[in-house]
């Protein structure tokens, strides 16, 4: 999908893209945490499609002239395709981030990169158990007078830096324990490590991974050819839909509401089976 | 058949004078379950480790260890990786994924076993032990019973033969505890597993071990049957072991003069057949005078108070109203996320309830005044190096002093660490120290500002009886001293030894409040296991050891 949004910049194309991964996004978790970022993607759009005409002027058609420098359409055009183009992104890792917990992530990196992979799977974990952690010496300092909200600026800085040297000496300390208990375990013996792997393709998988990679074919082909496109330096180009384009356009849609069309497909069979 | 056999096995940490281990002899036989027990520092955890000798620890070693009748040495890494299990003490640090299946399977991935293979062990295992519903939880989200479950569940999944415990309940509360050591029980009498383990908490285990072991300065001390060893350390006086004993037999011995070895009991049940057949005593029953005093000042006061910790989480406490006078001893306790610790840390105004309303000496709790009040409140937390910021333990509290700008300061530190018997360690790193020091230590530097309430959340965890017992009577010289305490514990023969006044949490709500006395007699299973032996006797109910030998014997005598 991000590969789609990077290759057709045509707005009509963009803005179904972003519509639909939004309505992906809704189907994962009612949009829980969409809503979070909408003030960060909404600003940020907006600073895109206000501040790229100012800076950008090239184009042929002018709209109007500020302090001397044109204001051109194409420019004005460009960032509205720019902040979807961004939008669309954070909107894909929302959803990426849904979707591919720690473990589907090990999986899909540990073929290729089985020991960094663990690592960086290790150091997921610790995240939440470092917070819980540092509450815990909050807890105990705030209560001996290490206050971090009462003082001066100084004083507090230096609370917050010994509260951080006691999360570290505390982890290293158990660090320890950790290894202990891989070692314990076969981590780092010699001889392949294998991997108990609770996903698999089915015969169902590979049917619709033949069909979305035909799809993505046949976007990527009309694509080069220049459909889906939409010229915008030096000048605007026309908004106009060739059949090809419709072809072009049909696939991208089936591609990206496919998860869409699976998880709807689920929902009305529960609800019919009731 | 001798499974693993310990000659003369000593052994020195670098940079270290004293041996940790001394001339270790220890044979077990294939399908034994043995016990190691003694204080803190005894050598028992090295001697543990060395048995696993992926994770031994680096020093001076002498002396043979072998496996099955051929030296470590000459075993190639893989099999004893995978007849030797190891379940560590803190379920926090031994559990690596994220998600139970990939724990459960992380020994199996590193020596590569066929995923076939592992699916058929894995399959084999969930069902046995009925974890099918842990199955896909993520492991932060498992309490710390399920979490020791998990480490040991991932352990059988390599099929040890032999299987190494390193105090693995002391994390635990003691519902959960006793499940894993019946869990231990079962894979030893139907797997024929051997079991080894280090434990402090050894209440239960003297009934379920074939061996018991104590050692002491790195050498082993007594080493036999459970009756015979705690037989051999009674008629000895051992002050060093007496603690260790189960109150149950302590209490019988003490009241029958030389029983033979088979009369001691072991457990609740053998204890009450024990009692009933002792010879007719009239033991004087002296009415506590434990009142609850209504008239003293409130300190610390709740008034319907809800919490929850999220918007559509289940509310922890809900309705609940508490008051913590002055002078009181308080232990509260309750289950596992009963809410204990959310209202030890609602009174400490860590926690802002939703509703309801938190007064500290009379006064409403503000963001403020939490703060400007610390010198009056101490808060020893469950893990109580977190308190420490300097290096060593004398630096901390000249830092303290200096804070708080306390008169003649040495001469506090000089007896406050003297009351607490660490003088020694005044000099040491908080972080070398034991649980039970590092405990002391945190306490000594909380008293020296004199605080006038102490809050403790479960102050016993991960303690050896020895050290329990130092803690109870420093706490009862404070609390004679005028220090109000409150605490929150698992422990009932701890609470019922001191406290003043215990209290019941449950659903949310302060459900019983009343003397230890009134609380825990009649109580069925939340009691002391001397009590559970006197209920229902020809004896009036007691609470603890202590009761039994002032009120009992001394009429005998006179």
């Amino acid at each position: 999908m991000l590969t789609l949004a990077m290759y057709f910049n045509h707005p009509i194309f963009l803005v179904t893209i972003l519509f639909l991964l939004i309505l992906v996004n809704i189907s994962h978790d009612r949009g829980k945490d969409l809503r979070k970022w909408l003030p960060t993607l909404s600003i940020m759009s907006t600073l895109i499609i206000l501040i790229n005409p100012f800076l950008v002027s090239r184009g042929t058609t002018i709209l109007f002239y500020f302090r001397g420098k044109q204001v051109t359409l194409e420019a004005f055009m460009y960032g509205i395709t720019m902040a979807l183009f961004i939008a669309i992104i954070l909107v894909v890792f929302i959803s990426f981030n849904l979707i591919l917990n720690g473990n589907r992530f090990l999986y899909i990196f540990s073929k290729i990169l089985p020991r960094i992979a663990l690592m960086i799977m290790m150091a997921i974990r610790l995240v939440p158990l470092m917070k819980r952690r540092l509450d815990e010496i909050g807890d105990v300092q705030r209560l001996r007078g290490m206050s971090m909200t009462v003082g001066d600026f100084k004083t507090r800085v230096r609370n917050g830096m010994l509260r951080v040297q006691i999360l570290l000496t505390w982890s290293l300390e158990e660090a320890i324990h950790v290894t202990n208990s891989m070692k314990a375990r076969g981590y780092g013996t010699e001889g392949k490590k294998s991997s108990y792997t609770p996903y698999f393709m089915d015969k169902r998988d590979w049917v619709w991974l033949f069909v979305l990679a035909g799809l993505m074919m046949l976007c990527f082909y009309g694509g080069r050819l220049g459909y889906g496109k939409m010229i915008i330096y030096p000048e605007l180009g026309p908004w106009q839909f060739f059949w090809i384009d419709w072809i072009v356009f049909c696939s991208m849609f089936i591609i990206t509401s496919f998860p869409l069309f699976i998880e709807g497909r689920e929902k009305i069979r529960w609800k019919l089976s009731i | 058949m001798e499974i693993i056999h310990i000659k003369e096995l000593s052994f020195q940490y670098p940079e270290s004078d004293n041996y940790a281990l001394d001339g270790v002899n220890l044979h077990v036989k294939q399908g034994e379950f043995v016990v190691i027990g003694g204080p803190s520092g005894c050598g028992k955890t090295t001697l543990l480790h060395l048995l696993k000798k992926e994770i031994s620890p680096h020093g001076l070693q002498s002396g043979d260890i072998s496996y099955i009748g051929k030296p470590f040495d000459e075993w190639d890494e893989r099999t004893l990786i995978e007849e030797i299990g190891l379940v560590f003490q803190d379920p926090e640090n031994q559990i690596i994924m994220d998600d139970v299946m990939q724990e459960l399977v992380f020994g199996m991935e590193n020596l590569g076993y066929s995923p076939i293979d592992m699916r058929l062990r894995l399959a084999e295992m969930v069902h046995t032990f009925s974890v099918e519903h842990l199955l896909h939880q993520k492991t932060t989200a498992l309490s710390g019973g399920q979490k020791q479950l998990l480490s040991l569940l991932s352990a059988l999944l390599l099929k040890p033969r032999v299987l190494l415990l390193d105090e693995p309940t002391s994390q635990l509360d003691p519902v959960a505890a006793k499940d894993l050591l019946i869990m231990l029980e079962r894979l030893n009498k139907e797997l024929g597993i051997t079991v080894i383990i280090v434990e402090h908490r050894l209440e239960d285990l003297f009934d379920k071990a074939d061996r018991v072991v104590f050692m002491n300065e790195g050498t082993v001390v007594y080493d036999g049957k459970s009756r015979e060893v705690i037989h051999q350390i009674f008629n000895r006086q051992d002050q060093r072991f007496l603690p260790y004993i189960p109150s149950i037999s302590q209490m019988c011995l003490e009241l029958q003069h030389s029983p033979t070895i088979d009369q001691i009991p072991l457990n609740v049940n053998e204890g009450k057949a024990r009692l009933a057949s002792l010879p007719p005593m009239n033991p004087i029953v002296k009415k506590e005078n434990q009142k609850l005093n209504p008239d003293a000042e409130s300190i610390v006061e709740l008034k319907d108070v809800y919490f929850q910790y999220e918007k559509t989480a289940p509310m922890v406490l809900a309705k609940l109203d508490f008051s913590l006078n002055k002078g009181d001893f308080y232990a509260v306790m309750g289950g596992n996320g009963s809410g204990k610790t959310t209202l030890l840390k609602t009174c400490l105004g860590l926690l802002k309830p939703q509703r309801g309303s938190v007064k500290r000496f009379g006064r409403k709790l503000t963001h403020k005044s939490i703060d400007s009040v610390h010198q009056q409140i101490a808060y020893l937390s469950q893990q109580p190096h977190t308190f420490f910021i300097q290096d060593t333990i004398e630096k901390e509290m000249q830092l303290i002093a200096e804070q708080h700008e306390i008169q003649d300061s040495e001469q506090r530190i000089k007896s406050l660490l003297n009351l607490f018997g660490i003088e020694h360690l005044r000099k040491r790193h908080p972080y070398d120290c034991s649980g039970g020091e590092v405990q002391k230590a945190a306490l000594a530097c909380m008293l020296l500002t004199k605080p006038s309430i102490l809050f403790m959340d479960e102050p016993t965890r991960g303690l050896d009886s020895v050290s329990k017992i130092q803690l109870q009577s420093i706490l009862r010289q404070l609390h004679s001293e005028g220090l109000t305490i409150l605490m929150v514990t698992h422990d009932i023969e701890f609470t019922a030894q001191i406290a003043t006044k215990c209290a019941m949490i449950f659903d949310g709500k302060i459900t019983a409040e009343a003397a230890p006395h009134t609380f825990f007699t009649g109580n069925y299973f939340y009691t002391t296991s001397i009590n559970r032996v006197t209920q229902n006797s020809q004896y009036p109910e007691v609470l603890t050891l202590e009761e039994v030998l002032h009120s009992w014997q001394t009429h005998e005598l006179a």
